[in-house]
């Protein structure tokens, strides 16, 4: 390709001399051209990927988002007043109260030491910025950076045009947009990248057998461990595409330093992370790495004598030995580090990718998280649009040019794609194998309807040497062709000798000169040129609508805080709720520094990190006991209920509550999963007391445990004497659609401290004992 | 369990014993190993053991690409279908509504959720994205001059319908699906 180029830049710098600066860009040689394109097209695709995540720093300001991002920001804040080494050894006791928590011990430190140093850099820089900043434009920041990788890693799979599609392409991407939106300062920001970036390492490494590269990939490695915990797919898809080449009959010494390198490395760097610790050599998830560690040590032995061995039978016989020796060791070893326990089994999280049945029967809390549930053929158009349709085209591409890099990719693409299948929170896992294996398709596609157009031509052209395949086929034909007319064009001849790889350049000469002229005319399509041209726009105009569909989606669905609410209001404009943010506010204002604040585990962080005070149980959900106990003392009667929070020092209760402004992600709606875990531990809540006819209702023929327990009670204290809607009855939830049943609610045990405007957020304080009897 | 000497020697715990053919008596008992002479003894004193001759399979061999590609085809249509969802949440084949004179009419998509579906709307939304991805696959295939000019016009213009079909379709069902799609 290189020649033909140079070639074509002989032809037109030699044409015309000496040109004025204007037309200097068009008297560039063809790869000058390319290269500034190709440049040009990456900054352009760097700038987008940063700017389409920004919608809600825009329409709101900036904030952080969402529930968990509020503990990594406050961890952030930490490590940048204290320093490194306090965080590191950091216990909080404001959380989890009474037990505390060791959060030196419990969190994957890799997003927060980003962040903290690019707030350094910046502070070394003199740009004064606030953390707060910094937090919210890292996600972005390195969505911009994981194009660039995407590039590099579709150059290496297929050629630079890919590349380039597979950065556009990722980019804008729904299904990596809604977790690494401005404001989502969340691990999954930074792991995407340094899952990509790992895998483009390690594909690299084995291409080229190079140990700079597997030493490269064993940090990277080390970089996604320290960021996010679904590193575990990383060391267990990296032993599967190892065993996969290892079937095919792929072996090379390439694929043994890398691999060897990576996995020693990686692994050792991987126990420097406290979170981590031993579970390389000590869960059951790890140990598909450790098995193809030694089975490729097997093989490496094996190749060795069978290389000394010049005898083949003693070979045969040695094999058979050796194999059988090594599994069945491997097997023993398994089975006792199994039995004795040191081999922990698959955690629950991981468990129930496997079989996705197992969290609904026995884990109540991973069943009941609103991301964890399965897929349905919506969330993937939503999240992927028509990359869905070119991916089964990109699958079909890559089988049939298969080569290490690819066989990766498609690995890659498919376990991913059952796991986004399983949980809809994975698709973001997903995203940049589609669209690695959709860039090809386009790509290659593309690069067919161009070389039709092109090859009309009477003048020999220069296609591209990578066309599809099957004209490398016609070439060899058109070549033997030539051959026959030897005597008339022999210099042709040679040429094509030479040129054997340029497969459609060959087939143009050959067209040319020989009496087949008018046999390869007849094997095109009729109206080839126009329907390719058409052809073209038509791929042009359904990558246009996926343009529009991403940015659609972007603004509609994925730039949302949640911490603030918006709503269309009466007129049509947007009214926003800040009562979140109002309620934590009035908390850190209002109460005693000390006080404790039970809550469902999902605002813990929030409240943490804004109103900090020290609550009970928060996202971390470390401890099912804990949050099973206040699950128990929110269905529980009033009585029993102060009993619970007596016990756990409780101050305050704060209750969430959608029934004005029919938000419907509130407590009550969650209330089924407070009595369902509560439940698990504590057989006294039982679920069905609940329920009427196992139907779930509020109003008056609700059943009369729930018309008395303390989260109703909580949540509709004093609702009974409001009007919500115009020509409905007092107490009317909107957000259920009934009139409720209890509407004169007493409580004897707490009182109201504060409700917000919009009465979302309501909290209760709890009364001390009485003095006297 | 025939007594063969090289089981014997990985019985034995891989013991360095390279001699692999089949068991005949003289090796027998020219071995040291114990657990041989035990076996010889006890069963196979009186029972005779079959001459078996295990062989793998040469025919073992590796699918073809695309035989393995067809295999992946299924698996995506079964996974995009959102069969997982259906196993796991097991919703009604489609759905149901009473309009207010009682009669019942049938809902082929579940309204209200993103994240949601029937089983009849996954399955019919998945063959639509495998039927674009096949259109595009045939138009590749279109291209290739070993084929007969017939064939090739005939996959070019299956492939450009069904990619346009797919293409259609699939807007169409994301706007019943989500009533506020692109406005």
């Amino acid at each position: 390709m290189g020649a033909k180029a140079a070639e074509n830049g002989a032809k037109s710098s030699s044409s015309a001399p000496s040109p004025p600066p204007l037309k200097a860009f068009f008297r560039l040689k063809t790869k000058q051209q390319e290269l500034l394109i190709r440049v040009a097209s990456l900054a352009l695709i760097y700038v987008l990927a940063f700017a389409v995540r920004l919608f809600s720093v825009l329409r709101y300001e900036s904030m952080i988002h969402e529930f968990d991002p509020y503990f990594n920001y406050r961890t952030t804040l930490f490590l940048t007043r204290n320093g490194f080494y306090e965080f590191w050894n950091w216990f909080d006791s404001e959380s989890w109260y009474p037990l505390g928590r060791i959060i030196g011990g419990t969190l994957y430190p890799g997003l927060m030491v980003t962040a903290a140093l690019i707030y350094r850099l910046l502070r070394f820089l003199t740009f004064a910025v606030h953390i707060r900043e910094v937090c919210v434009l890292t996600a972005p920041f390195f969505a911009s950076n994981t194009t660039i990788v995407a590039y590099f890693f579709g150059k290496e799979i297929w050629d630079s045009g890919a590349g380039l599609v597979a950065a556009a392409l990722i980019a804008i991407c729904p299904g990596y947009i809604s977790r690494s939106v401005a404001g989502s300062y969340d691990n999954e920001g930074v792991a995407i990248f340094a899952l990509l970036f790992t895998f483009y390492l390690f594909v690299k490494a084995v291409n080229t057998g190079s140990l700079a590269w597997a030493l490269a990939s064993a940090f990277g490695y080390f970089y996604m461990v320290s960021a996010w915990g679904g590193y575990v797919f990383i060391i267990n898809l990296i032993p599967l595409y190892v065993l996969v080449l290892l079937v095919t009959g792929r072996y090379s010494m390439r694929l043994y330093v890398a691999y060897n390198c990576m996995y020693i490395l990686g692994m050792l760097l991987a126990m420097q992370i406290r979170f981590v610790g031993f579970q390389h050599v000590q869960s059951g998830e790890h140990m598909a790495a450790m098995g193809v560690f030694f089975l490729l040590q097997v093989f490496y032995f094996l190749d060795w004598v069978k290389y000394m061995l010049n005898d083949k039978q003693l070979f045969q016989s040695f094999l058979r030995i050796t194999l059988t020796f090594a599994i069945s060791v491997g097997a023993l070893a398994l089975g006792i580090g199994t039995a004795s326990g040191y081999i922990s089994p698959w955690t629950g999280r991981f468990y129930s990718l496997l079989d996705p049945t197992y969290a609904k029967d026995h884990i109540p809390i991973i069943a009941s998280v609103s991301e964890h549930q399965p897929t349905a053929w919506s969330s993937f158009m939503f999240d992927f649009h028509i990359l869905l349709f070119l991916f089964p085209a990109g699958l079909y591409f890559c089988f049939k040019r298969l080569s290490d890099a690819t066989i990766f990719i498609v690995m890659y693409g498919l376990t991913s794609m059952y796991f986004a299948g399983v949980m809809v929170r994975l698709i973001l896992v997903a995203a940049p194998a589609v669209c690695l294996i959709s860039a090809i398709a386009i790509s290659a596609t593309v690069k067919n309807l161009t070389s039709l157009i092109r090859t009309k031509g009477k003048a020999p052209l220069a296609v591209s040497g990578k066309g599809s395949s099957s004209l490398k086929a016609s070439a060899k034909r058109s070549e033997a062709q030539a051959l026959r007319f030897r005597s008339l064009e022999s210099a042709e001849a040679q040429a094509l000798h030479f040129r054997s790889l340029e497969s459609a350049e060959a087939q143009a000469l050959a067209s040319e000169t020989s009496k087949a002229h008018e046999a390869s005319a007849d094997q095109s399509l009729p109206f080839q040129h126009n329907c390719a041209i058409a052809l073209l726009v038509g791929a042009f105009y359904l990558l246009s609508r996926y343009a529009i569909h991403c940015t659609w989606v972007t603004s509609e669905a994925y730039s949302s805080p949640s911490i603030v609410l918006a709503a269309r209001g009466a007129h049509g404009g947007r009214v926003i709720f800040d009562d979140y943010r109002e309620a934590y506010y009035w908390l850190r204002q209002n109460t005693p520094a000390d006080a404790k604040v039970m809550s469902w585990w999902d605002y813990g962080y929030q409240i943490t990190a804004m109103g900090n005070r020290t609550v009970i149980v928060d996202n971390n959900t470390w401890n099912n006991t804990h949050i099973a106990t206040v699950g128990r003392a929110m269905s529980s009667y009033e009585p029993e209920a102060y009993e619970i929070m007596q016990s756990l020092d409780v101050d305050y209760v704060l209750v969430v509550f959608g029934g004005l402004t029919g938000y419907s992600s509130d407590d009550i709606n969650k209330f089924l999963w407070m009595v369902r875990i509560g439940g698990g531990v504590f057989p006294v809540i039982k679920e069905p007391d609940y329920l009427v006819n196992g139907e779930y209702r509020v109003d008056k023929g609700a059943a009369p445990k729930m018309l008395n327990c303390l989260m109703y009670k909580l949540a509709y204290y004093r609702f009974g004497e409001m009007t919500t809607e115009y020509g409905k009855p007092t107490g009317y939830d909107r957000a259920r659609g009934v009139e409720i049943g209890n509407k004169d609610i007493k409580l004897e045990y707490l009182e109201e401290a504060f409700t917000t405007s919009n009465w979302i957020i309501r909290i209760y304080k709890v009364k001390p004992p009485k003095n006297r009897w | 369990m025939p007594p063969k000497s090289e089981h014997s020697a990985a019985a034995g715990g891989g013991a360095a014993s390279l001699v692999t053919t089949a068991a005949s008596l003289p090796s027998d008992q020219a071995s040291m190993d114990p657990f041989l002479h035990l076996l010889r003894l006890l069963p196979y004193s009186f029972l005779r053991p079959p001459r078996t001759r295990l062989k793998l399979p040469s025919s073992l061999a590796l699918p073809s690409p695309m035989t393995v590609f067809s295999l992946v085809l299924l698996t995506y249509f079964a996974v995009v279908s959102g069969l997982v969802y259906d196993v796991i949440v097991e919703p009604p084949g489609i759905g149901s509504t009473q309009d207010r004179y009682g009669t019942v009419r049938p809902v082929v998509f579940l309204p209200g959720r993103v994240n949601g579906q029937y089983i009849i709307e996954g399955l019919s939304s998945g063959f639509m994205f495998v039927l674009g991805g096949i259109g595009l696959i045939l138009l590749d295939l279109a291209l290739d001059r070993n084929r007969p000019r017939s064939v090739r016009i005939s996959f070019a213009s299956f492939g450009i319908s069904a990619t346009i079909i797919s293409y259609i379709m699939s807007m169409l069902f994301i706007r019943i699906k989500i009533p506020g799609y692109l406005s």
